[in-house]
């Protein structure tokens, strides 16, 4: 192995800069190519039939209908379809889900899939799943946090958090001199994508390639592999975009598998699009919550107790709680911590990670009840903050890799102007005779890293070629990716072609828990030094070569050559050192991960502190964010401009957990009433004033090689209580229920 | 008989089923995939068009849009957006330049929207934009590249599309019925009385992509001339049952100010632009936003079957939920309302800000004369089965002196004439005293203290 070559890389041409996303023309000109945009010849369209209730039984449906209308090919429900070769009832690897592959007529929440429609057109498709027009059996359906009784959560793993304890709990509660016991209810969210989960699904023989999209490509190709009975190798991945995902396109669904069987089934191609309805039920949403939050202070107003309890909704047949009360670890120095979870089962699809899983609906409920204590003990918000300010992770004790929270209080403060804050409610107003209210939240992420590989080659032209199975979601994979090459080459950027987007290439991990420019870079980092060593010790060994005999520890790569450092005068090119050495290209390999030791020795979170303006309607209590101001250290940031975007992309959704999102059901049926984007709301341009981020600089040699936190997720945590607060502090009014509604409002001015 | 229209300048021939939607086309029959589908339902503009005829170029959803619709018109996607030979459009270019596509699922239908505003001069951007819909970005990126390239020159392949589809003949409107003027409209829905009649389809269009319904037979309105307009008398404004809201909308600036800030935020732009004023009260919504404003200014709506025409008080037509005044053959000609000094005063209460449908829409025309209510005319969206008029309210205003003490007395008979429903948008009591919330609003802003909740800005 030959020694690693210096990288000027907090120097570099590349990292650092706010290069202009790389996908942005084919994106503006629609020629960025989708699942669904994708049509094979001789193809199908499939159509799902949704279960109208949430539990019961399919009784009959008309397939001779269905069948008898034009165009329509093939109808699969259970009495004919054959079983799908892995067991969907099973989970036999992290992120399986329970599914229906149209395995009996049970019913066992709205939207599910209860048949299947092959059709020469999109349009006899649809008509002839229309004509099955299924009868059922309906039972009366267990909706919402009451609908059924608690579990006690065993085990732990993915989606079953259990119960966190640090300290002396009842210790705590007895010491507090003042405490507050609140509880707070968060609603049924769904990711709603702009793009509908989608696949095209072709297959050739025994191998399959599909069209979809997904936040994790080789992984996917292993479990599709697993369901539809073939090697891993065997199934193909084309995902060169995704039209958002938010982490319902991290993990397999049921009605994708379902269209690829048929589509095996059949012998032709075959294409599904979710309906927008569609996309309330079988693709996964973030559950509902109840926390009780308890806080308790000593005469100073340090917190003796953080204690957290959630209960959260999952599906009758699988398991995916919302780990809300986990937002509590971490974040501030309490005297003792819990985070205690329970779950409770309804007939509604099973819950997944929907971005900032448990810390969303976590934040959401901590942040306000923080701003509740310090009111009760009479200090700033943001003094109480101060003054519970974790020097070290609270329990473990562990140093923080990289802590910059205190200059983000200060700076977004500072942008704020939240020193002219009056500590009472109700005391602004502005011109027109709104209320108006400014509230704080504390942003706190997780900064973890998966494994992924990479591959880079430097051609014999001395350009660089690197690939490596990375997803691109929105967040910009197919920029910063390419700039953290470039710059572990030693190259410009526009000298970097990077291959992505298909499972064909080295496994990227997954694009989720805003740890995939951390990864999927690591691994591109590693690949480059790789590939670049190399290169250098063919240069060094070089008679002809300037640099022969210097040896790499003394060498740096910039601009496609190398230099020994300090001496100007001995340099060479890469295509010349290939040239005089055989004229073939030359290839590395890397890896990235994060070594066990690494994530023991410290505690490493991306840190934030939002600061929010609303102004009220004091007749009508209608609300709007009128400011937010976000300032966010995570790290070192590769693009400024894009990962700015990918903040206040998730302050927006900060900002629509607070007001607007919500799923309502239909207690009687178990149907979601507002199934589409004019009834579930997420906010419009329009909703949107007034919006500010700051990045705060933070140098973390421990976090990974390259010093990267995410930045995907903790713009919403954070933002959802700073609204709420900033609520309060206009009406005086505390409101415990998101999202908060003008009802309540109302309700609490009386 | 062909659908004929100018597909990014070319000419498309094209035979299909008349609730065939633009979209389905361009993308499953055409292969032109950059138009996506977002929601198939008009909310969410990801699937947005140009399209140009002689009233000009405006941004309409494609979802919704039946092929009959763009007969004789020019459609311009995403895909000629850009130049014939590549150019980017300035809107593209500030996308880029701007980051203002993230995911990109959403952009093509931004990139119109854009480019469709930038062509029109049009500088509103957070109106523009209203109707489109992104999950990533925060808008502001994209408001910013909006701003950046508002003042480009406008390229010269945009300006094409209004010269050519002058000289481009339609089909002849014999299948499906597409009539060229009220008289044969007339004709033909005394023939067919069962017939559903397609004006703008942001409610039909979703009988399609949603109900899955078959409407056959099926009228398209759009190339009836004399239905569209808004003519100004000196006793009466009457509006052409296919006035669309964006039109109307230009037409009440001036005389009623009130009823033009309800319209910009009814639908959005891509809605309003192919909704119209006929389609908003034939299709009899309980909470269609224009009737109450037109309740209010005294509306009298003429409808006509053959050729026999008869009028009515708008409130008239609406006899319960789901059930209007309309004999079979019947059609909505036209609304006219009187001209009259601007008392109107419109508040819509929607839980999202924009491109929301109402929980509440109150309309109020109260006319003081020495200080006395001589006048009073209120109408509500939201607050019962039909649009209707607040009737006690009215007598317990009029004849009294216009004072706080006249408008408490007057709160309780909101109770006597409503008694409206607990539904997702708002609980029945809430709506209630959002009710008489605005009656105080209308009030205070006459006696001239800052209420204006549209004033609320960053």
């Amino acid at each position: 192995m030959p020694d690693t070559v210096q990288f000027p890389m907090r120097f570099g041409s590349s990292s650092g800069q706010p290069v202009t996303r790389r996908d942005g023309i084919a994106k503006v000109t629609g020629t960025a190519t989708f699942a669904a945009d994708n049509a094979p010849a001789n193809l199908l369209h499939a159509v799902y039939v949704s279960a109208a209730i949430a539990r019961g039984t399919v009784t009959s449906m008309d397939v001779e209908a269905a069948k008898a209308h034009p165009g329509v090919v093939e109808v699969y429900t259970p009495d004919n379809v054959p079983p799908l070769p892995g067991d969907a009832s099973s989970k036999p690897f992290m992120f399986a889900f329970r599914f229906e592959p149209l395995q009996d007529n049970s019913v066992r929440y709205a939207n599910q899939p209860i048949a299947l429609v092959l059709a020469e057109t999109l349009e006899a498709a649809t008509e002839g799943a229309r004509l099955l027009a299924p009868k059922y059996a309906a039972e009366t359906p267990r909706i919402g946090l009451d609908g059924n009784a608690p579990f006690e959560i065993e085990g732990g793993g993915f989606g079953l958090p259990g119960t966190t304890v640090h300290g002396d709990v009842e210790a705590g509660h007895a010491a507090a001199e003042a405490s507050v016991d609140l509880t707070y209810e968060t609603p049924e969210q769904y990711h709603n994508a702009m793009e509908m989960h989608a696949v095209v699904a072709e297959w050739d023989g025994d191998h399959v390639v599909l069209d979809v999209p997904s936040q994790a490509l080789v992984m996917s190709c292993a479990a599709y592999g697993y369901y539809l009975g073939i090697p891993a190798e065997n199934v193909t991945i084309r995902c060169p975009y995704l039209g958002g995902g938010f982490g319902s396109k991290a993990a397999l669904n049921g009605p994708t598998v379902l269209a690829i069987h048929a589509a095996r089934l059949i012998g032709r191609p075959v294409k599904l699009m979710l309906k927008r309805d569609q996309m309330f039920g079988p693709v996964f949403h973030r559950g509902a919550t109840r926390q009780r939050v308890r806080i308790g202070v000593d005469g100073d107003a340090r917190m003796t107790v953080l204690d957290h309890e959630s209960l959260a909704v999952t599906s009758s047949f699988d398991d995916f709680i919302e780990s809300a009360a986990n937002a509590s670890q971490g974040i501030y120095s309490a005297g003792a911590l819990r985070s205690a979870h329970k779950g409770v089962r309804a007939d509604v699809g099973t819950p997944g990670p929907m971005r900032a899983p448990g810390e969303a609906s976590g934040s959401a409920a901590l942040e306000s009840a923080m701003d509740e204590m310090a009111e009760k003990a009479g200090i700033d918000p943001l003094e109480f903050r101060l003054r519970n300010y974790a020097e070290t992770e609270p329990g473990s004790g562990k140093p923080y890799s990289s802590k910059a929270l205190r200059e983000c209080y200060a700076q977004g403060a500072e942008r704020f102007g939240w020193s002219r804050r009056p500590l009472a409610p109700r005391q602004m107003t502005d011109e027109n005779g709104m209320l108006v209210g400014w509230g704080m939240g504390t942003a706190l992420f997780a900064a973890p890293m998966f494994a992924a590989k990479a591959r880079a080659v430097i051609r014999p032209d001395g350009t660089g070629l690197v690939e490596t199975a990375a997803a691109d979601m929105g967040q910009g994979a197919w920029t910063v990716l390419a700039q953290i090459a470039a710059d572990s080459l030693g190259l410009p950027l526009d000298m970097v072609e990077f291959r992505s987007g298909a499972s064909t290439l080295p496994d990227a991990g997954v694009a989720g828990g805003s740890g995939h420019t951390a990864t999927a870079g690591g691994a591109l980092h590693a690949a480059g030094q790789d590939v670049v060593a190399r290169l250098a010790e063919m240069a060094t060994a070089d008679p002809d070569s300037p640099l022969h005999g210097a040896g790499n520890a003394t060498i740096v790569a910039r601009d496609g050559r190398f230099w020994v450092e300090g001496d100007d005068s001995r340099s060479d090119g890469f295509a010349d050192i290939l040239a005089r050495n055989g004229g073939a290209e030359i290839e590395g390999t890397g890896g990235a991960n994060r070594p066990q030791e690494a994530g023991a020795a410290h505690a490493m979170y991306a840190h934030g502190a939002v600061f929010a303006e609303v102004k009220v309607d004091p007749d009508l209590f209608q609300t709007r964010v009128t400011r937010l101001v976000g300032a966010f250290a995570a790290g070192r940031i590769i693009n400024p401009k894009l990962a700015e975007s990918q903040l206040m992309g998730g302050m927006i959704w900060g900002l629509s957990f607070a007001l607007h999102e919500e799923a309502k059901y239909d207690m009687r049926t178990g149907r979601v009433v507002n199934g589409d984007l004019a009834g579930y709301h997420v906010p419009v341009n329009a909703d949107v004033k007034g919006l500010e981020v700051i990045t705060v600089h933070e140098d973390d040699p421990y976090v990974n090689p390259l010093g990267i936190k995410g930045v995907g997720e903790i713009g919403i945590t954070g933002t959802v209580g700073a609204i709420a607060n900033a609520i309060w502090h206009a009406t005086g009014t505390r409101i415990r229920r998101f999202p908060v509604r003008i009802e309540d409002l109302l309700a609490g001015s009386r | 008989m062909a659908i004929r229209f100018l597909l990014n300048g070319a000419p498309e021939d094209v035979e299909a089923d008349p609730t065939t939607t633009l979209l389905d086309w361009l993308r499953e029959r055409r292969g032109l995939t950059g138009t996506k589908e977002g929601c198939n339902e008009g909310d969410c503009g990801a699937c947005t068009v140009m399209v140009t005829d002689e009233r000009g170029s405006r941004a309409l959803n494609a979802c919704i849009l039946f092929l009959p619709q763009i007969d004789g018109k020019a459609v311009r996607t995403v895909e000629g957006i850009s130049g014939p030979d590549g150019a980017l459009h300035p809107v593209q270019e500030a996308m880029v330049a701007h980051h203002g596509s993230q995911c990109g699922f959403c952009t093509p239908g931004f990139v119109v929207s854009m480019a469709v505003a930038q062509l029109n001069a049009r500088t509103d951007h957070d109106d523009q934009l209203a109707g489109n819909l992104c999950r990533c970005t925060g808008y502001a990126p994209i408001v910013r590249a909006a701003e950046a390239a508002a003042h480009a020159p406008v390229p010269a392949w945009m300006r094409t599309d209004a010269a050519a589809v002058a000289g481009l003949s339609a089909g002849d409107g014999s299948s499906p019925f597409i009539p060229s003027s009220a008289d044969e409209l007339a004709a033909w829905c005394e023939a067919h009385p069962d017939a559903t009649l397609i004006a703008g389809a942001t409610d039909v269009g979703l009988w399609v992509t949603k109900q899955l319904r078959e409407l056959a037979p099926v009228a398209f309105l759009g190339r009836c001339a004399d239905l569209k307009g808004v003519e100004i008398g000196d006793d009466t404004i009457r509006i052409g049952a296919m006035t669309t809201l964006s039109e109307l909308h230009a037409a009440m600036a001036d005389l009623h100010p009130g009823f033009a800030e309800l319209i910009r935020r009814y639908g959005s732009v891509q809605v309003r632009n192919a909704a119209t004023v006929g389609g908003n009260i034939a299709n009899g919504s309980p909470i269609g936003d224009s009737p109450p404003a037109l309740i209010a200014l005294g509306a009298t709506l003429h409808l006509r079957r053959g050729d026999e025409r008869r009028d009515l008080p708008l409130e008239e037509f609406f006899l319960d939920y789901g059930k209007q005044d309309r004999r079979p053959g019947e059609f909505v000609e036209a609304v006219s309302v009187p001209r009259q000094p601007d008392r109107l005063r419109c508040y819509k209460l929607s839980k999202r800000f924009d491109q929301d449908i109402s929980a509440v829409c109150g309309c109020f025309s109260i006319t003081v004369e020495d200080g006395m209510v001589t006048a009073a005319r209120i109408a509500f969206g939201g607050m019962a089965g039909v649009p209707k008029r607040a009737s006690a309210v009215e007598a317990a205003l009029t004849g009294q002196p216009w004072t706080e003490a006249t408008v408490a007395a007057a709160i309780p008979a909101f109770a006597r004439d409503f008694k409206p429903m607990s539904d997702m948008r708002a609980s029945a009591e809430y709506r209630l005293r959002a009710a008489e919330g605005m009656l105080w609003r209308a009030f205070h802003e006459d006696a001239g203290h800052a209420a204006d909740v549209l004033k609320v800005r960053a």
